[in-house]
């Protein structure tokens, strides 16, 4: 029986095979980018529908970013934002018929937990120095150095297998309904797979943000302190 | 389960190419409006702020004029009063000034026409005086109106200066005026009258008046010697006059 887990190249660039969701990312990728290219071709200072829109989801993103890390957002706005709206694109490409969220294979879940590794492990050096950023390791104890270095890899894995497993389980759920049922019958299963594909998004990007925060530190920038702190009511 | 390493390259890539297309593509442009917004609306409230201060110095400033023209107005309100008032206190100064010389110049008028009418009626009275004194004097004898006046005449001529006393006569005759033509006797007894205060008797040119209604005239050429009703008259109508 064939492990329904595995994935089969479509076809060979040279000696590179190019699996399914590689080609489904590509896809996105170009949807993505045209859509925003489209959309921020004529940004006026008077805002119509669809610049309000970008600009709603920009702003927000930003004020997660700010009110998670006390920072200012700006440095940080490019890495978050893609990956939420990469993952929840990607999620929600299951409502196509044919299409296989590139998220619920590993490897693409893999990719973007090691770029969110690597990136923390750049901010913090950035922000703190390679001394400074080794000695987050020490706190609060020297002690805890080895399992703040097991933590740095769990952490990662949990990203990866979190993601994986939410998007595989309500893609196989909805297929084996599908052969078992019918037509109509995993639609509602489907509408399920549009709120956990926006959870999960949401969760990856907060989780990456909450990494990469601990990781810079907090600051008193006074970009980020002009935001009002929900915590603070 | 596997991984497929190939794939996970090719992600990894194609997520970093994402990440570089939509900060190229979306975040960015999008962030650059939201700043030029920000900028704009932070312009905008600044030249709000702006024209908000000018205008309140616009007003300041026509608060200001409207209190200076307010002073203006003022000032020359009282100017004006103040000349209003000079000018009202010099025409009563004038006219007051008038009313006096008018008030003098008829009481000087009127002193004029009392002296006048007083002079006039004095004249009458003393023609009437006169006229009384002719009619009075015509019931008298004719030898009265000349003789009980030769010793007056006489007496008269003593009263004068000593040189003008003793140049009567040296230069002529004199002349005798009188109310009618002397008889000799009258005659003689003047010329006897004018020897005893005279020392001699001068030569007499009788002339006729009946305005002197009694009595004698002596007209030298330096002195006139009046002894009648008329001199006297006269004198008392002068007198008179001159109260």
């Amino acid at each position: 029986m064939e492990n329904p887990l595995s994935i089969e190249p479509l076809f060979h660039l040279g000696p590179v095979p190019v699996t399914a969701p590689v080609v489904v990312t590509w896809v996105i990728m170009a949807v993505l980018a045209a859509l925003a290219w489209a959309t921020t071709r004529r940004l006026t200072l008077r805002p119509g529908k669809a610049q309000t829109v970008l600009e709603l989801m920009v702003t927000t993103i930003d004020a997660q970013v700010a009110d998670t890390m006390r920072r200012d957002p700006a440095p940080f706005r490019a890495l978050i934002g893609t990956i939420f709206l990469f993952v929840l694109a990607a999620n929600w490409s299951s409502l196509i018929p044919g299409v296989e969220p590139p998220t619920a294979h590993v490897e693409t879940d893999a990719a973007l937990a090691l770029i969110v590794f690597a990136a923390t492990i750049a901010y913090g050096i950035r922000a703190r120095g390679m001394s400074g950023y080794l000695a987050t390791f020490a706190e609060p104890s020297w002690v805890m150095i080895p399992l703040n270095v097991i933590e740095q890899i769990t952490r990662t894995f949990s990203l990866i297998v979190r993601l994986f497993g939410n998007v595989m389980s309500g893609v196989f759920v909805v297929g084996i309904v599908l052969s078992l049922a019918g037509l109509l019958v995993p639609i509602p299963l489907m509408a399920l797979d549009l709120l956990t594909g926006a959870v999960q998004a949401y969760i990856f990007a907060v989780l990456a943000t909450v990494f990469i925060g601990a990781a810079v530190g907090e600051t008193r920038d006074p970009a980020a302190n002009d935001r009002k702190d929900p915590s603070d009511d | 389960m596997s991984i497929d390493w190939w794939t996970l390259g090719l992600q990894t890539v194609n997520a970093l190419v994402l990440i570089w297309i939509l900060a190229r593509f979306l975040f960015r442009p999008v962030s650059r409006i939201l700043t030029e917004r920000q900028e704009a609306a932070h312009a905008e409230l600044d030249a709000a702020q702006a024209a908000r201060a000018e205008a309140e110095a616009a007003r300041e400033a026509a608060k200001a004029e409207t209190a200076s023209l307010a002073a203006t107005r003022s000032d020359a309100l009282a100017r004006a009063q103040a000349e209003a008032a000079e000018e009202r206190d010099r025409l009563i100064t004038d006219a007051r000034a008038e009313a006096a010389t008018l008030r003098d110049s008829a009481g000087h008028e009127l002193a004029r026409e009392r002296d006048r009418q007083r002079h006039a009626l004095s004249q009458e009275a003393g023609e009437l005086a006169a006229d009384i004194a002719a009619r009075l004097m015509a019931r008298l004898p004719e030898t009265t109106r000349v003789a009980g006046f030769t010793e007056g005449l006489a007496e008269a001529v003593a009263g004068l200066p000593e040189a003008t006393r003793a140049r009567i006569g040296s230069e002529g005759p004199v002349i005798l005026r009188a109310v009618r033509p002397l008889e000799p006797a009258e005659s003689a007894e003047l010329s006897a009258a004018l020897a005893r205060v005279l020392g001699t008797a001068p030569a007499l040119t009788v002339e006729t008046d009946p305005a002197l209604i009694a009595g004698l005239e002596l007209e030298t050429p330096h002195a006139i010697v009046r002894n009648h009703l008329r001199a006297d008259l006269d004198r008392i109508r002068a007198e008179l006059t001159h109260d």
